[in-house]
């Protein structure tokens, strides 16, 4: 379904849409900046990649998942974790944290889409520095607990 | 279209298990998406379903009230008549009064229900059919479909004889979509305003819809329970239920057999339907809509002008060159040469000059020295408020009380 037509019957109304102080501001996952407007609308495209955080314990490097918006219809199973995948979005394996994850998104970009691919980085650098700051605190915590 | 979509039936006790492998798409799903129509459809049809209701028609008009006329000092407006009680004199059946009847008081005989043409009501069904097919918009409508294997959802006719609430819950769990049953559950709310008083007292969203196809199959009873979920037959389809709200995108469950029988309700492209009399599925305005496609193919691109290079004047924010080097090397190059040069230039100069070691006796002697000073500052001080003590002391030794207070 293309693109174009997908987003004039969304646009007015849709699940992610939010107005608040007179911004339009979206929850879609394959959203990376946030607001709602045509390009940075992930979820009705065929191709998006959403930076989605996830709940990371303290030692956990990866705080971030990539997720991958795709267009089948079928539900795809992982072979090696035997993990089924939904219908609409893929989950892409990142196996060292930040420079893997941008490493990526940069690869499944290529040269195209540059702002989608720096609003896709972006997002992970934020989310990144948040998460760091979060475990220095845990750990912080932590400590004074032990004490 | 070359190529015909193909969609698998899954079986209902497994839902890895797929028990017909490929079957066409039905022609409905190609329907272009129309969300004008259905929202004009929609809207008159939500009408139909309204009951009469209306103000009593006396309500307000049982006086024979009279206006007094003019010279009265009051105004115009008819008063009740008689006396003995409050009531009289007051001012009544206007809309503006208290206890009057309202304006254009309600009347039975309103249009209540709004007739659509047949051929609108179907082509808002096919569009709503094939929404229902499109993840982004099933999506959109704020299904919970993550985990559910393949989006439009076949099953085989099975579920049409569960009987059992527990049987329903199980399938849906085994097909991803009990996470929109929780959704229905968990944002049940208490309506706001005076409806909760008259019989609607909770909110409530709307999960999957199941459609089935022989009459008598009993996943009605089984599935009616379960929060959200509604249960139709195909050959009954409402667009009030395929597109609650007007919004194109519920989640829909089709059995096997209901989804086989959507060819003949519908008809095809090349075949009107059987069912519906003469009725052909609506077609397209643009059969192809991806405008970003367009505009990238050869032929545009072939007899497409070139694209224009913005010429940059200026940069958006100026920057100061005497501050910012980079700016000034813009402007000269030979800035960066300069200041490589100067900084040479200082470096040659200081390379013969030793660094002057403090010496610590010097030190300690000039630290002894200040302190002397200080010491000396400190008396004179103390001197010179002993003297100002003294002077007052001397001329005002007479008040010497009052010397205390100044």
């Amino acid at each position: 379904m293309s693109q174009s037509v997908l987003w004039e019957v969304v646009k007015g109304n849709n699940a992610f849409l939010v107005k608040r102080n007179g911004l339009t501001l979206s929850t879609d996952p394959f959203n990376n900046t946030g607001v709602q407007t045509y390009s940075s609308t992930g979820f009705i495209t065929k191709n998006a990649i959403g930076v989605v955080p996830t709940q990371s314990k303290v030692n956990q490097i990866n705080n971030v998942n990539l997720v991958a918006r795709k267009s089948t219809k079928f539900q795809q199973v992982d072979r090696k974790t035997k993990n089924t995948q939904s219908v609409y979005a893929s989950t892409l394996s990142v196996k060292h944290g930040i420079h893997t994850a941008s490493r990526v998104i940069r690869k499944r970009f290529g040269t195209r889409r540059l702002g989608l691919q720096k609003a896709a980085l972006r997002k992970l650098v934020k989310l990144n520095r948040a998460n760091a700051v979060r475990r220095r605190n845990e750990i912080a915590a932590t400590k004074a607990q032990k004490k | 279209m070359t190529s015909v979509p193909l969609v698998s039936v899954f079986s209902a006790d497994d839902s890895s298990k797929v028990t017909a492998k490929h079957i066409p798409l039905p022609a409905v799903f190609q329907t272009p998406i129309r969300p004008d129509i259905v929202s004009f459809v929609h809207t008159n049809i939500a009408k139909n379903r309204r009951q009469a209701h209306a103000v009593n028609p006396q309500a307000g008009m049982q006086h024979s009230a009279e206006s007094w006329g003019t010279g009265r000092a009051v105004a115009r407006i008819p008063r009740v008549s008689g006396s003995g009680t409050h009531r009289s004199g007051q001012a009544a059946f206007g809309n503006q009064c208290r206890k009057g009847r309202m304006s254009l008081p309600i009347k039975v005989w309103r249009r209540w229900h709004r007739r659509v043409n047949i051929k609108q009501k179907r082509h808002a069904a096919a569009t709503a059919v094939a929404a229902t097919g499109i993840v982004p918009l099933v999506l959109a409508r704020g299904h919970r479909i993550s985990q559910v294997p393949q989006i439009p959802l076949v099953v085989e006719d099975k579920i049409e004889s569960y009987e059992k609430t527990t049987d329903a819950l199980n399938f849906l769990k085994r097909f991803g979509a009990f996470e929109d049953v929780q959704k229905v559950v968990s944002t049940k709310v208490v309506r706001a305003g005076i409806s909760k008083q008259r019989g609607k007292k909770y909110r409530v969203r709307k999960g999957p819809l199941v459609v089935y196809f022989n009459e008598n199959a009993k996943l009605l009873k089984a599935f009616r329970n379960v929060p959200g979920v509604e249960v139709v037959n195909v050959t009954r389809l409402n667009l009030l239920q395929l597109a609650p709200g007007g919004q194109l995108g519920r989640f829909v469950i089709w059995t096997q057999s209901a989804f086989a029988h959507l060819d003949k309700l519908f008809g095809t492209y090349r075949y009107t339907s059987i069912i519906k009399d003469g009725y052909q599925l609506l077609r397209p305005l643009i059969t192809n809509p991806d405008l970003a496609r367009i505009i990238n193919s050869n032929q545009v691109q072939e007899k497409v002008q070139p694209a224009k290079t913005t010429k940059v004047l200026h940069e958006v924010q100026k920057k100061n060159p005497l501050k910012n080097s980079k700016a000034m090397d813009r402007l000269n190059p030979y800035a960066k040469k300069q200041r490589a040069a100067a900084v040479a230039a200082i470096k040659a100069n200081t390379k013969g000059t030793k660094k002057i070691k403090k010496n610590k006796a010097l030190k300690k002697a000039s630290r002894a020295a200040y302190n002397k000073v200080a010491a000396s500052l400190n008396d004179a001080t103390k001197a010179a408020v002993q003297e100002e003590q003294d002077i007052k002391v001397k001329y005002f030794s007479v008040q010497k009380g009052a010397a205390q207070t100044e």
